[in-house]
């Protein structure tokens, strides 16, 4: 007998509760998926609502990814390092590596040029 | 920036997806909500630029690797469509006080297998049915 993933768990509770069906604006994600490919010309009234879920699981997953992270450091913040750790050492999160990469280093970039001036 | 902002999912919203998963105790700085936030919405770029070639956002996900989404995303579905077409039922029997049923066609494409509706979003087992209550 198949056994509940991890993903029916969390979608088991809470999704028609306080927030309503839908914990993220449709309208945003919509106007997100148009502008990021001019392939797209039509959006079906279910996508958003996919997406809103999908999203919710993408987020989930990288947070806790992260916490690990920040629990090695022995730390109880979560820093956008840990977020950006989580990404480089998951392997289906690699189309996010050149998004996280190039902001540590325009921040290590940052630190470094403060310490100069 | 207005425009990088208004691309973004809401950072309320991300930082409460974010919160619900961690213990109470846990703290999440400005800085990591906001990256979070860059990740998802570029989450919903790569899929829906996939999908666009795929044609289908299940579809799409699975081929990215992210098979457990799409599994738990056609179940999150299946749940909402029936949830949508018992309200449906249930707003058609409110307007018409004749007996027959109009079974309202809800065009979402594919078939769907006749479910029994549920109002609750949890997520069956395969093989199981809901029992409305």
């Amino acid at each position: 007998m198949r056994q509940p993933g991890a993903y029916s768990k969390l979608l088991s509770g809470g999704v028609s509760g306080k927030t309503g069906p839908h914990s993220l604006p449709l309208a945003r994600i919509k106007k997100i998926m148009k502008k990021s490919s001019e392939d797209v010309k039509m959006i079906s009234g279910e996508a958003p609502i996919v997406f809103s879920k999908a999203c919710e699981l993408f987020v989930e997953e990288l947070t806790k990814r992260a916490w690990l992270i920040t629990l090695q450091g022995k730390r109880r913040t979560m820093q956008k390092d840990d977020v950006a750790s989580a990404v480089i050492t998951t392997d289906i999160f690699d189309f996010l590596v050149n998004l996280v990469v190039e902001d540590r280093n325009n921040s290590t970039a940052a630190v470094a040029a403060n310490k100069l001036g | 920036m207005s425009d990088e902002i208004e691309l973004s999912l809401p950072i309320a919203n991300v930082g409460r997806m974010m919160k619900k998963i961690l213990p109470p105790s846990a703290k999440i700085s400005r800085e990591a909500k906001e990256r979070m936030q860059q990740c998802a919405s570029e989450f919903i770029c790569f899929v829906t630029g996939e999908a666009a070639h795929r044609y289908d956002i299940c579809w799409a996900l699975s081929s990215l690797g992210f098979d457990n989404y799409s599994e738990a995303m056609l179940r999150y579905l299946q749940n909402f469509r029936g949830f949508e077409r018992e309200r449906a039922n249930q707003n058609n029997k409110a307007n018409n006080s004749c007996s027959d049923e109009k079974d309202e066609e809800i065009s979402y494409g594919d078939d769907n297998t006749t479910s029994t509706p549920s109002f609750d979003f949890g997520i069956l087992e395969r093989g199981e049915t809901s029992t409305a209550n």
